[in-house]
């Protein structure tokens, strides 16, 4: 009996040792070709394209970066109106930035994750701070280099992306963000009539794992001003696996360099902008003032695994601002569009020069 | 006496350890991520579930015409080891309610291995959710069973 006991111990035992927690890969001789017909056993059809492409710089769920740009000469007008396309002799302020700069935040979670559905909320938060040297013109409560270097620019941003396969080729994807800039203070937020809204819709085709193009149409502010424009995305990576394309024509466009799995190099461009409203300084009667920043920033961007799911970037390159204008807007924050052939004045014609800048973020980036 | 109280514990051990392996081993067989470019066999080693790539849409690299390498793999040695075969799925432990957890799936994509769970909507269909830390970090893919036809 004491014998039995030990035989039957030991047999329920032996799954227990003989099992192995890391084993990578098959030690057993199989035959494979058994698989080649191996169908859905429900019949159905599976397959959803993914919202990826091979090699893709990865996407992130939590990103931390601090942005920075060197020395520059800023040359603003007095308030007024004044037609498209004016040119100042003589600027109200001009000043030399010494540096302008501050914390990038960003979160992006998905809510719904399944290859038929993908909806993730994000938000953002931007600080940007200036540093002035040789400040000209005159100082008071409407000077707008007084205000901003006071009080820097702040932007918080909520935003939405859906992305749904339509079959094993096509997808829809949905992007939405609600953005609320201005020169307030965290503790002081300004009001909700001044979100700014931005949104796009692309249709579009992912005919293999290497290459993924959409088009479609948006919302934008980008360039400062609203507008409504059309966009192209493309993504494509090379045979070899080593080079590829990240367009969002026309919010950005990289060639890629993939090194390995683990590090890659983007160059290219993006379109930086922001709708501002700057609370206390229009000289206007029951107008808001709010600044259009559009920068263009050409740039190269290497990003590496630094451990894991965390990457590091840094990115650096020469930023082109192609507005800083200001526009009178509604006390009640609506916002006009102009476009590119609406004639509504300026409230400010202003210049920046080029400066080169960098960024350096840490980056916690999804599966 | 003792001799009995010993054979009587063995046999409740290895009642319970039965039953609940019957119900586990429904995850075994072999299913197809929604991607459509592999099929992943899923065996049972021990107590735990492993999967292993048997079939690749795409078994040659392009650039080699070579049977594709696992060669994403943070760790160098295992560079050139052929991706069919390779365990994807690993560690896998059946925790009631048509769920499987505790076990690991690796990104051959990537070289990245994430937590996951298992969860079986039913009989033909997984969710299977791979993350990061916290379940909030992922993506789920359906896979689905596949029957092999007999030539």
């Amino acid at each position: 009996m004491k014998n039995l006991t030990l035989l039957i111990f030991l047999l329920g035992c032996t799954p227990l040792f003989a099992q192995t927690d890391s084993v990578n890969t098959s030690q057993e001789e199989e035959d494979f070709s058994i698989y080649e017909n191996a169908t859905p056993a429900d019949g159905k059809n599976i397959t959803f394209c993914n919202p990826k492409i091979f090699d893709l710089s990865p996407a992130r769920f939590v990103s931390i970066a601090w942005d920075h740009q060197l020395p520059y000469e800023m040359n603003l007008s007095s308030q007024g109106d004044y037609a498209k396309g004016t040119s100042i002799n003589n600027y109200n302020e001009s000043a030399k930035v010494n540096s302008t700069g501050g914390l990038r935040l960003f979160a992006n979670i998905p809510v719904i994750s399944s290859n038929k559905f993908l909806w993730q909320l994000g938000g953002n938060f931007w600080r940007t701070n200036y540093s002035f040297a040789d400040v000209k013109g005159p100082i008071n409560d409407t000077s707008l280099i007084q205000n901003i270097s006071k009080n820097g620019l702040t932007t918080f941003g909520l935003n939405s992306t859906v992305f749904k396969p339509l079959n094993e080729k096509q997808f829809l994807l949905a992007q939405f963000a609600a953005d609320l800039s201005g020169n307030y203070a965290l503790d002081n937020p300004q009001g909700l009539r001044f979100l700014r809204y931005s949104a796009s819709l692309l249709w579009g085709k992912r005919p293999n794992d290497r290459k993924q193009w959409a088009v479609g149409l948006t919302r934008t502010y980008r360039t400062g001003e609203l507008n409504y424009v059309p966009i192209l995305l493309f993504n494509w990576t090379a045979p070899s696996r080593t080079w590829g394309t990240e367009i969002l024509f026309p919010a950005r466009a990289h060639v890629r360099k993939n090194f390995n799995a683990r590090s890659l190099l983007l160059g290219g461009y993006e379109l930086d902008g922001q709708s501002y409203r700057i609370g206390g300084i229009s000289t206007a009667s029951n107008r808001e003032l709010e600044l259009r920043r559009g920068e263009l920033r050409f740039r190269m961007e290497y990003q590496r695994q630094i451990s894991g799911f965390i990457w590091g970037s840094i990115q650096a390159g020469y930023r082109y601002n192609f507005s800083y204008r200001a526009d009178y807007t509604e006390k009640d924050g609506t916002d006009f569009f102009r476009g590119f052939v609406g004639k509504q004045q300026y409230a400010m014609i202003n210049e920046l020069s080029g400066a080169l800048y960098f960024n350096v973020g840490i980056h916690l980036v999804s599966p | 006496m003792t001799t009995k109280l010993c054979s009587l514990l063995v046999l409740i051990m290895l009642f319970l350890g039965f039953t609940s392996n019957d119900e586990g081993d429904r995850l075994i067989g072999v299913w197809q991520p929604s991607s459509g470019k592999a099929k992943v066999k899923i065996e049972k080693i021990g107590t735990k579930y492993y999967g292993k790539i048997v079939w690749l849409k795409e078994p040659n690299d392009p650039n080699t015409q070579k049977p594709k390498v696992d060669k994403n793999n943070p760790d160098e040695s295992m560079r050139n080891v052929p991706l069919k075969g390779y365990r994807m799925l690993k560690d896998f432990v059946y925790g009631g309610k048509d769920q499987w957890n505790e076990g690991t799936i690796y990104d051959p994509e990537n070289g990245s291995t994430y937590s996951c769970e298992i969860n079986m909507k039913d009989k033909s269909t997984l969710e299977i959710r791979g993350y990061i830390g916290v379940k909030a970090l992922g993506r789920t893919d359906v896979w689905k069973r596949l029957e092999i036809k007999a030539n």
